[in-house]
């Protein structure tokens, strides 16, 4: 297994958000640049939103892995939904202050302002649809006290347009829309994740046939490709095992990209 | 974890149930094209009797008409006469009237090829496509942020061939074709054995105006190697030479 050609690349393609698997793009990489610096203003609240798959997390996880070498910078990205274990977390994780007890949020902001840091340390909150109406107010009102700033991610649905909900209203001071890459954009990313592992001979395979029917299946979105990808390389070392004759190494076969779809659930058949 | 006997068998019923409507849309052409050709069949069959009389008289009127004609004149005076002594015979009249109302269907006869032949020119309006093509230009992007350097760097580090084979290609699309000259000569260099280098490499050399040296390179290679691609491109070379 670990001396077929395609099992690096199908491992690749692992769905695991991980800042160092961050492919810069053009578009992505102006929507972070403009998170850097929204960042760097004084705003309280900073929303980062957009379907399922548009790289949200990973953006989120590559802003963390950025800014902690500067500051104070807390991930959740796993949401507490216990509004006094959200508040502990966030105490134990800034002030390093630990408590059995539930933290009140009065009790919070005496222990913000008690503390002092040259720069405001920022909550990274992913998933933050999740969390309740009344922990979204308390957020608001830390971050209204100046005492934390938050970055949160929403999923953006067709049913409820998150950016007209009551809480994010009023409070958001800069909200930056995460979409599905183009054709262009999927070539690049699947090419550039490719060529970063040294897996120069499948990324020749790689065609532009093929991303045009790699990116009319995914519709672009990252998760789906990305679980595409990995069932195709899946198919091909099984194939390579197998029946290697069946391979054709010029180009990534249209059967095999339709398989994968189906077997990930893209095709309906 | 992969099951591909039925992956493969769940993959030739996607492609049968893909192809269905473009043979539904097939099988309703032919439909179309037996029942037109047969409607036609019929057509030409009654044409003949139309034309041979329109030969004769040359008026519009239909098979029936010249014996209608032959009785009316025949038979309008007395008929007339009875009316007056009778009165209420308005019937006959009509039927008389109506007689050459049949010329109406015999109008509608010829202009059926003339349809055939007004059909035809929409066939040629799809010529159009090239305002599709104008788009298709526009819809290509940068790819500036594809850092091609970075590669380049790599390559210059690793020597890998496959990555000189990339970057070669990724100039000859762009239309570097001095840069994907080096690059498949370099590549070749490493490893000779690389069909798509080598195409690169000679249509890189055509591309700048070294269309003999192209040939030469394509000879010397396919002399080592048989490519059938090699050989397919200078013979397409040689075509167009001679042209």
């Amino acid at each position: 297994m670990e001396s077929s050609l395609f099992s690096k690349p199908r491992d690749l393609f692992i769905d695991v958000v991980n800042a160092r698997d961050y492919v810069q793009i053009d578009s992505v990489s102006h929507m972070y640049q403009s998170l850097k610096t929204s960042v760097q203003k004084p705003l309280k609240m900073i929303l980062l939103y957009g379907r399922p798959g548009t790289g949200k997390s990973m953006l989120l996880h590559k802003l963390h892995h950025d800014l902690s070498k500067h500051q104070k910078v807390c991930m959740i990205d796993i949401p507490i939904i216990d509004e006094d274990d959200f508040l502990r977390v966030l105490a134990q994780k800034i002030y390093s202050y630990a408590s059995r007890e539930a933290l009140t949020l009065t009790r919070f902001l005496e222990l913000s302002s008690a503390v002092n840091f040259p720069v405001i340390p920022i909550i990274l909150l992913d998933e933050a649809q999740l969390y309740s109406a009344t922990l979204m107010e308390k957020i608001r009102l830390i971050s209204d006290a100046r005492a934390l700033k938050f970055v949160i991610t929403l999923h953006k649905t067709d049913n409820e347009d998150i950016i007209a909900k009551e809480h994010f209203q009023t409070r958001i001071w800069e909200s930056i829309e995460l979409q599905n890459a183009s054709h262009e954009e999927l070539k690049i990313y699947i090419q550039k994740k490719l060529l970063k592992a040294n897996c120069f001979d499948v990324a020749n395979m790689i065609n532009e046939n093929n991303i045009k029917l790699i990116s009319k299946l995914t519709r672009g979105n990252y998760r789906e490709s990305n679980k595409l990808m990995f069932a195709l390389f899946s198919l091909y070392t099984w194939y390579e095992e197998h029946n290697p004759s069946k391979i054709k190494y010029n180009s990534l076969s249209k059967k095999y990209i339709e398989m994968a779809a189906i077997h990930t659930g893209l095709i309906n058949a | 974890m992969l099951d591909i006997s039925k992956l493969e068998r769940r993959w030739l019923k996607y492609k049968i149930k893909g192809m269905l409507p473009y043979a539904a849309i097939l099988a309703v052409i032919i439909m179309s094209i037996i029942t037109f050709s047969f409607l036609m069949f019929n057509k030409t069959s009654t044409i003949p009797i139309i034309t041979s009389k329109k030969e004769g008289i040359k008026i519009k009127n239909p098979v029936p008409t010249p014996s209608i004609n032959d009785e009316s004149s025949m038979l309008l005076e007395p008929s007339m006469q009875f009316l007056h002594s009778m009165s209420g015979s308005t019937p006959l009249i009509e039927s008389i009237h109506t007689a050459p109302v049949p010329v109406v269907p015999i109008k509608t006869a010829p202009p059926l090829p003339q349809v055939q032949t007004e059909t035809l020119p929409p066939i040629a309006k799809p010529l159009q496509a090239p305002v599709v093509k104008g788009k298709l230009t526009s819809i290509k992007r940068d790819d500036t942020a594809f850092d091609i350097h970075e590669l380049e760097d790599r390559f210059k580090n690793n020597s890998n061939p496959n990555l000189g084979l990339y970057i070669a290609r990724y100039h000859y699309d762009h239309a570097n074709y001095t840069e994907s000259y080096n690059y498949a000569l370099k590549t070749n260099s490493i490893n000779a054995t690389m069909d798509e280098s080598w195409l690169i490499f000679a249509k890189s050399l055509v591309r700048l105006g070294k269309e003999d040296q192209a040939k030469k390179t394509l000879q010397l290679y396919i002399s080592n190697s048989n490519s059938q691609n090699a050989k397919n491109y200078l013979d397409t070379l040689n075509k167009e030479s001679s042209k």
